[in-house]
């Protein structure tokens, strides 16, 4: 930081205000993608391990390697093949989200009360319409729990695929660290951190909504 | 539909149920072996047994939630193991003792759901779930859009049954349903849903392990053993001749006590009236009133006699040995 600079440069904020739009929407995007797409890949596989429990053990095992790789090393290890692209920064996204939302799905519905289960299917549900009708529905509050979890650490994870040239507000982190420049990391550390806040906020609002029947008097 | 017909629907609602020579083994362990019963239609035949004596077995093999190892099951004549079982259950009514409300549904969705599987027009279904919401004692605009959390264990029973009945099947399955509910509950819930099922003439086929209860709601009791059936008559008969020790243990030592239960004040024999003044302090009898609630009041009396009374006119004189006697007339040699 060179000396006699202040610690926010209100004039560099509004100048760059459009830049930091630009910005925040990459974030956004970056993470929409990889936990609508985590999602989609961790439902199937929930979906395969509640029809055979022998696989839960192995899917379980796997995603949970993977949600150790340290994000930079899986990049690293990515580059050589999928270059510096939003591909390799989704692979890394994605992978991370994965064992949160298989654990929550399939802990959701294994948690059904097994006498729900039981009047459902006596009175002549199918399997199917037991998964659809019932369980998952009844999942919802659990599940949403891992989206909340998956998203906040997505967008957390975001910040290191500028070092790919992925942009979002990791750009502002590296460029203040470039630049010895605190307004920028001031930027996109909080930019970063604003993003969670709102975006649990607002998944906060959206269970609420479609699970009426946990919160009423 | 005008209620006044529910006595002619009564005759046809109800499904005769049959089980020939039913057995379901698992591994080397029979659960059921070799039942045969005939549950008649439109009345409430009651399983009893301890536990692990097949009555829930039974139960289940009727809607096929569990599969006969052997035999066959016929719903008026209708052999079920040759039926889809989905389709099947969607025609039985079905109440477990936990029973299992939806609990992300409201209380109108929760009582729709077998008329919705069934395809029912909205406004047919709109229309049954109001009806039975009523019958069974709720103010359908106060209840109906309630979640299964905000109801009392009583009221989320009296909802099972409902919910059971709401596509109007033939055929109920009853699993301990009043089992999980206090002692008062349980028999304000016994009371209507008697009740209930004298007015809609469904069949109903009842597991429980209660011997009162059994005798209370059973218009004929099977009494199982390790997976046989071991007596299968009327309550009264069941008190009076027990078919071996077991079957007597079973309905208890107390059983003479029981069948008063089952008797009326006005079946007794009476001493002619004699002078109320001789009478000071003796209860008045009813004779529709139970010979079980007169003996309990005769009994607290001094003159251990009831006064029986029909409104105005003075029957007769009731007394113990009068209910002793009754009690031997029909007792086993």
């Amino acid at each position: 930081m060179t000396p006699g600079e202040p610690l926010i440069r209100w004039d560099w904020l509004l100048s760059h205000a459009g830049e930091i739009g630009q910005r925040v929407g990459e974030h956004l995007e970056l993470t929409l993608i990889a936990v609508a797409v985590g999602f989609l890949i961790a439902f199937l596989l929930s979906l395969a391990a509640l029809r055979v429990p022998r696989l839960y053990g192995p899917i379980s095992w796997t995603t949970g390697i993977l949600y150790t790789i340290p994000s930079l090393a899986l990049f690293a290890l990515l580059i050589p093949y999928t270059g510096l692209s939003l591909l390799t920064a989704e692979i890394g996204l994605v992978s991370y989200t994965l064992l949160i939302l298989i654990r929550n799905i399939v802990a959701g519905v294994r948690g059904v009360p097994a006498e729900v289960r039981e009047a459902a299917r006596g009175m002549g549900y199918t399997d199917r319409q037991i998964l659809w009708r019932i369980e998952l529905p009844l999942a919802l509050a659990v599940i949403f729990a891992g989206i909340r979890i998956a998203t906040i650490t997505t967008i957390g994870l975001v910040t290191v695929t500028a070092l790919i040239g992925q942009g979002g507000m990791g750009y502002f982190i590296l460029l203040g660290i470039q630049l010895f420049f605190s307004t920028a990391l001031i930027v996109g550390a909080l930019g970063s951190v604003i993003l969670a806040v709102l975006a649990d906020g607002s998944l906060v609002l959206v269970q609420r909504a479609l699970t009426p029947w946990t919160h009423t008097p | 539909m005008p209620r006044c017909h529910a006595g002619a629907m009564a005759e046809r609602r109800g499904a005769t149920v049959e089980l020939r020579e039913v057995t379901k083994r698992y591994g080397d362990t029979v659960a059921v072996d070799h039942l045969s019963l005939t549950a008649p239609a439109g009345r409430i035949t009651v399983l009893i047994g301890p536990s692990g004596c097949g009555k829930t077995t039974s139960l289940r093999m009727v809607n096929r939630l569990i599969e006969p190892t052997s035999g066959e099951i016929l719903i008026d004549g209708h052999n079920v193991l040759q039926e889809d079982p989905t389709q099947l259950r969607r025609r039985i009514g079905y109440v477990i003792q936990q029973v299992g409300l939806f609990p992300h549904r409201t209380i109108g969705q929760n009582v729709a759901t077998v008329p919705q599987l069934l395809g029912w027009p909205d406004a047919r279904i709109r229309a049954r779930v109001d009806e039975l919401l009523s019958l069974i004692g709720f103010d359908p605009a106060r209840m109906r859009d309630r979640y299964p959390a905000q109801l009392s264990g009583g009221e989320r029973q009296r909802v099972g049954v409902a919910r059971a009945m709401a596509a109007e099947p033939p055929l109920m399955l009853m699993d301990e349903p009043f089992g999980a509910v206090d002692p008062i509950v349980r028999e304000r819930l016994q009371n209507e849903f008697l009740q209930l099922q004298r007015t809609q003439g469904i069949t109903v086929v009842f597991v429980t392990h209660d011997i009162d209860e059994a005798i209370k709601l059973g218009d004929r009791v099977a009494i199982m053993r390790t997976g046989k059936l071991v007596q299968f008559a009327p309550p009264a008969e069941l008190l009076a001749h027990p078919a071996d020790d077991f079957v007597a243990r079973f309905v208890g030592s107390d059983r003479g006590l029981k069948r008063l239960s089952l008797l009326t004040v006005g079946g007794a024999e009476l001493d002619p009236p004699i002078d109320p003044s001789r009478l000071d302090g003796a209860p008045v009898l009813s004779p529709a009133m139970s010979l079980r609630d007169a003996l309990a009041e005769m009994l607290v009396s001094e003159t251990q006699t009831g006064m029986v009374r029909d409104g105005d006119r003075y029957l007769g004189v009731l007394t113990l040995s009068h209910i002793g006697r009754l009690l031997r007339s029909e007792q086993p040699k």
